[in-house]
């Protein structure tokens, strides 16, 4: 075969295809856009395959091959181009697949129990003046606490302007709390202790602010309750879909560690969308409502058809709707299971 | 075979039209000019994002309450600071500007485009990636804790403990990061000699190349020209040697001369096509039975005169010729005739 001939015959082909790539990675789309000139490219492509797949027998110069790998790969990448977000798969993320597994993952309630458990129980302390009287102050610090005090010390009322001023950095601040809860989850530690911080300090303000005696505690339980139910849900969850990635790097399930990896941040991130989710209706809720001098009755109730909202969401949602059936198919399977098992033990005794 | 991969940083990559090409995969240090890159574009985007919303206000004379303006200032810098990777690889078909600016994409580890829920996660775990930050307050007091200053030790170690250098987050993403070089040509290397196509001529016709001759024979070719003469002698004498023997050439045939002469020979001659014109070459043979017979003018081979400076006015049409080759040392004084 001599090279030099077929280099010649060839690389006008792979000259158009080379500027066919330009053409697409600048405009995003071939300049004659047309189905021809579509045909077109996929023609060369696949010739410029069939070049790269006889290279070898070709015998051609390592430097012309190394060339047709990167010239197959780049068409290869144009020719497939990345799905992009698309915004009505979202909807059944946060609405379908995110609810069952939340239901189902042992994760989220690891991280559930862990992050309610250490409020409640810093709350009691806090809550607690005669027993330990200097909880909350050491975990928040004085300086902290007084903030706080001064801070509620008004009874809320507040305008437009600084409703959608707040929303916005709540927005900003919890999420980033809660996306970084998720990152640090692949690393297991720093998010378990992300989500135990922000419990036992959440939990000893509103220990403190509980208080009979502290001074602004009654503004403090108007602002938080509205939205508590919501924010405080969104971090457990955040903190329970990072461990899923975290716990997938060793609970492999017979896959190997790198699959079992991806399988887990494949099951993590619709979790995290919901957490997320949550996370923007929090940041509304706080923004207009929680500061708003609406009657606390108001509030109250926002809280517990919020809270009902997520138990909804989480139970029935989230509960299998496959589990009769699956149970059904198990009965099944196990019937012909036999059978099954019989084949290649027949097969074993007719060889022998 | 089970480990025929060659101890490099490619990686074979294999379509669903089960065609098997390689990528060149990028390390570390090819990767963190492109993150710095990115956090400048970032920290860029997010302060023409705060003068724009100051413009708005400005032509509106603030008619648009400053506090909308300041919320949409923070949802604005949330979203650019978690979301620029994300959206950057997802619509620009793998790339962020640091990664287009050095060359380097993102694909998945089965060779096709990255979706957004690979994106979604690569991005997301990139501060795990980060991981450990160090906390300038605990050097000096004064320093308020807020700077941390992230090492990137976890995703340092990662990259380069895994085949395909990922770091935490390309392996929950299953994506890795590879060169995609945008200039390149198709190397074609010419023999321009013309003594090449005169020497293979005398190659036997039945000589076979095989598969790893012609490799190293076009390896060799494409290199040559980074090599001084000298050095191309050294380099090409080990394989010449058992050659010269089977071809029954002079044992003083010029080393380079022949490698390009094999090379012609292999890639570029057409059996079909009429012997070269040798031109003032006619006559001379490097066949080594008629070595000496013809006196000082028989030979289209070179002296290796780097080796044996003591016959330098033997086969001085040669040696004519490689002062053209721009080679002044070879240029001794008896070299014309």
């Amino acid at each position: 075969m001599i090279i030099a001939a077929v280099l010649e015959k060839r690389r006008h082909q792979w000259a158009e295809l080379e500027s066919m790539c330009d053409q697409l990675e600048m405009r995003g789309r071939i300049k004659k856009a047309g189905p021809e000139s579509i045909t077109r490219f996929a023609t060369l492509y696949r010739s410029a395959c069939a070049d790269l797949a006889l290279a070898d027998s070709y015998q051609l110069p390592p430097a012309t091959v190394s060339y047709l790998h990167r010239l197959v790969a780049r068409a290869h990448n144009n020719l497939y181009r990345s799905n992009q977000l698309d915004p009505s798969s979202w909807i059944e993320t946060v609405f379908v697949i995110a609810p069952r597994q939340i239901f189902i993952d042992p994760c989220v309630r690891i991280a559930t129990v862990l992050f309610f458990g250490l409020f409640a129980l810093s709350m009691i302390l806090a809550y607690n003046e005669s027993t330990f009287p200097n909880f909350a102050a050491s975990v928040m610090g004085t300086q902290q606490i007084e903030q706080l005090e001064t801070m509620y010390a008004e009874p809320l009322q507040g305008s437009l302007d600084h409703y959608v001023q707040m929303a916005g950095f709540y927005i900003m601040h919890n999420t980033g709390i809660g996306l970084q809860c998720f990152a640090f989850g692949i690393l297991i530690i720093p998010c378990l202790f992300k989500l135990s911080f922000n419990a036992v300090v959440l939990g000893a303000a509103f220990g403190y602010m509980a208080r009979p005696d502290s001074s602004g505690g009654d503004n403090f339980m108007h602002f938080v309750t509205a939205h508590g139910p919501f924010e405080l849900t969104a971090i457990a969850l955040a903190g329970g879909a990072g461990l899923r990635i975290g716990v997938g790097l060793f609970s492999t399930g017979g896959l190997s560690r790198i699959d079992s990896l991806f399988q887990a941040a494949r099951q993590a991130v619709p979790i995290m969308a919901a957490s997320a989710t949550l996370f923007f209706l929090a940041a509304l809720t706080e923004g207009f409502i929680s500061p708003s001098p609406l009657p606390y009755t108001i509030k109250a109730a926002w809280a517990i058809l919020s809270a009902g909202l997520i138990s909804f969401y989480f139970v029935v949602l989230g509960f299998p709707h496959d589990f009769v059936a699956s149970q059904d198919r198990s009965g099944s399977a196990e019937h012909y299971d036999p059978l099954g098992d019989d084949l290649p033990g027949s097969e074993a005794s007719g060889a022998t | 075979m089970p480990s025929a991969h060659p101890l490099d940083t490619t990686i074979a990559v294999v379509t669903p039209e089960n065609i098997a090409f390689e990528y060149q995969l990028a390390g570390p240090f090819r990767r963190l000019p492109a993150y710095l890159i990115d956090l400048a574009v970032r920290f860029g985007l997010i302060v023409l994002a705060g003068l724009f919303l100051l413009l708005v206000g400005i032509t509106t004379q603030f008619s648009i309450p400053p506090s909308f303006l300041a919320a949409s200032m923070m949802i604005g810098y949330f979203l650019i600071s978690w979301f620029y990777g994300t959206l950057m690889e997802t619509y620009f078909n793998g790339r962020t500007v640091g990664k287009w600016a050095c060359g380097l994409r993102v694909i998945c580890v089965d060779g096709r485009p990255i979706d957004g829920t690979r994106a979604v996660i690569r991005n997301l775990l990139r501060i795990a990636d980060l991981f450990p930050y160090a906390a300038l307050s605990q050097l000096d007091a004064d320093i308020p804790p807020v700077f941390l200053i992230p090492t990137g030790i976890v995703g340092l170690v990662c990259t380069i403990c895994t085949r395909r250098m990922q770091r935490l987050g390309d392996l929950a993403a299953g994506t890795m990061v590879v060169i995609d070089e945008r200039a390149w040509r198709l190397p074609i290397a010419k023999v321009e000699d013309p003594r090449a196509a005169a020497l293979a001529s005398f190659i036997p016709g039945d000589y076979r190349v095989s598969r790893s001759m012609a490799r190293t024979l076009a390896t060799y070719v494409e290199r040559r020209a980074y090599m001084t003469p000298g050095r191309r002698r050294e380099v090409a004498r080990g394989l010449t040697e058992p050659l010269l023997q089977k071809f029954e050439f002079r044992p003083d045939i010029d080393p380079d001369l022949l490698m390009i002469a094999l090379y012609h020979w292999t890639f570029i001659a057409d059996p079909r096509d009429p012997p070269p014109d040798l031109g003032p070459l006619a006559g001379h043979s490097p066949l080594a039975k008629d070595f000496g017979k013809a006196g000082t003018n028989t030979s289209t081979a070179l002296p290796d005169t780097a080796v044996r400076p003591s016959e330098p006015d033997e086969e001085s049409l040669v040696v004519a010729e490689i002062v053209d080759d721009a080679q002044p040392n070879a240029a001794s004084p008896g070299a014309t005739p």
